[in-house]
């Protein structure tokens, strides 16, 4: 049994430091994520309000929303990395999320002391990484790059070594936010294979992005997100259809 | 896996409250392995590049308790061969503390890329930074005690007393830099105002000068200094075998007044941390 479930999300971002506000903008109405204290400063930003889903075993989830509407935040709080400030997400499954590849790295450190480091973070053993090192190195096709700094490595290549690490360990649930697209052709092809062999074992997906092809390949749900809101919930064509008409 | 394996609930309540510190103290000290790496991986990256390496920390606390040893040997009433061994190990000890403290501000805020990306317990950065301290400090008391060895000074039986005094030292690294990495994290003055503070702590823990030979009010004001009394519990077995029971009573009390403390104000403040980094 694999289950996600967020039950009436939200979240606020505070801001402890602001940049200056043209006087005329004082007092005129903000934009609805822009939350105000006393004296009109603005103190905090909306950035997910009441959003709730549900999804179970199978359930390829795509993100849909413009930049800032909560897509990235969304994903920082079903992995636990981000507590909501009110509702709760409710997690059964091993989870998995790669939510930004400059993040959770050791740029100092090879290639393969990352996936070392990885692989201790995510909770497992030496032994099991050893187990599954071969593997990553195998579909992450880096070769001798794993034994370089990642200082030396283009964001393509940081991506099949995230990816690669994220997915070799068999998560029941898997994370992914946007940069997927910065892979080359023959990488995306692959990688869009061992989601569906990830997926066909019964996991949960849920994929943040802006690429059509990566989205309709990928998933067959989709929540729509507006300013931090839950726009639309439905199968992934049809939304994608209607948010693509909506954005035209 | 036997029955339906019971869901994790995320939310603020449930990383909130003393409770929730000690779940995550106890999580992370169980992910021995990752701070361990992490700890080992920040020693080779602070002297990677370098030359001498390790080496340094050696060279500067040899020059140091040298030099202090010299210049303030002439204030004090011991024998020169007692105060450098004074200075030896109490300056260990005092960097060691005092390091904690520095880098206890710093301890979340430089690890922001990796509690920004992986849901780890947060005390793994605690331990993490404490394990990496412990480098220097080992280095440190190895050497003053092979020289005093060849001062010709021999280890008692009393002298054991240091290593519950060493326990007392991870103690107060844990719950010190918790504490102080969150609030640091919060209020960026704290990690100015510490570093002004410590400065001043240096001068008023009794490691240049001896208790013996100091005006009473200068007395009186480093025996309401913890460090004191931190430094004490250390140095004193080791060096003239005796065990400082006043000090390990204010060490007691001062590390139980710690703990509740930080349980008290990381209940209240972990939970939001993600957003002050």
């Amino acid at each position: 049994m694999v289950s996600l479930i967020a039950e009436n999300v939200s979240l606020r971002f505070p801001i402890y430091s602001q940049a200056q506000i043209y006087e005329h903008a004082v007092g005129d109405a903000h934009d609805a994520r822009l939350i105000s204290g006393a004296g009109g400063r603005i103190i905090a930003v909306q950035a997910l309000k009441e959003v709730s889903l549900s999804l179970g075993e199978g359930d390829r989830l795509a993100l849909l929303g413009r930049n800032g509407s909560g897509k990235t935040t969304l994903l920082q709080v079903l992995t636990g990395i981000l507590p909501p400030g009110g509702g709760r997400v409710r997690s059964l499954g091993r989870a998995t999320s790669i939510i930004n590849i400059n993040l959770g790295m050791q740029f100092e450190a090879s290639g393969h002391r990352n996936i070392t480091l990885r692989g201790l973070a995510a909770g497992y053993s030496r032994a099991r990484i050893e187990e599954k090192r071969s593997e990553i190195v195998a579909f992450c096709e880096l070769g001798e790059f794993l034994d370089m700094p990642l200082t030396t490595y283009s964001s393509g290549m940081l991506m099949r070594l995230s990816f690669s690490i994220a997915t070799a360990f068999d998560p029941q649930i898997l994370l992914l936010d946007e940069w997927l697209s910065t892979g080359d052709e023959a990488f995306r092809a692959k990688a869009t294979k061992r989601m569906q062999e990830f997926v066909n074992k019964a996991g949960i997906l849920v994929l943040a992005s802006h690429n059509r092809q990566l989205l309709l390949d990928n998933c067959n749900k989709a929540l729509w997100l507006e300013k931090g809101e839950v726009k639309a919930f439905g199968e992934v064509t049809e939304l994608l259809g209607e948010y693509e008409r909506r954005a035209a | 896996m036997t029955n339906a394996a019971a869901a994790v609930e995320f939310s603020a309540a449930t990383q909130s409250g003393p409770r929730a510190v000690v779940a995550d103290l106890v999580r992370g000290f169980a992910m021995g392995e990752v701070w361990r790496a992490f700890a080992w991986d920040e020693t080779l990256a602070r002297y990677r590049r370098s030359f001498f390496g390790l080496a340094w920390i050696a060279g500067s606390y040899v020059i140091f308790v040298a030099v202090i040893a010299i210049f303030f040997g002439s204030f004090s009433s011991a024998d020169a061969e007692d105060f450098l061994m004074y200075v030896a190990l109490g300056f260990a000890a005092f960097v060691y503390l005092n390091g904690n403290i520095i880098d206890g501000c710093a301890v979340f805020v430089n690890s922001a890329t990796w509690i920004k990306s992986t849901p780890m317990p947060y005390s793994v950065y605690v331990y993490k930074s404490i394990f990496r301290s412990l480098t220097p400090f080992g280095l440190e008391l190895l050497i003053a005690l092979i020289g005093m060895l060849v001062l010709g000074w021999r280890p008692s039986v009393a002298a054991l007393w240091a290593v519950p005094a060493f326990g007392a030292y991870l103690v107060f690294g844990v719950w010190s830099q918790y504490l102080l990495g969150l609030v640091a994290a919060r209020f960026r003055d704290v990690g100015h105002l510490v570093g002004a503070v410590t400065r001043i702590l240096f001068f008023t823990t009794p490691i240049m000068w001896t208790e013996a030979d100091a005006q009473p009010i200068v007395r009186t004001i480093s025996d309401f200094n913890p460090l004191t009394h931190l430094v004490e519990i250390f140095r004193a077995p080791l060096l003239n075998a005796t065990v400082p029971v006043e000090s390990w009573i204010f060490v007691g009390w001062f590390t139980l007044a710690g703990i509740a403390l930080t349980l008290t104000v990381a209940g209240v403040m972990r939970a939001r941390l993600p957003f002050w980094i």
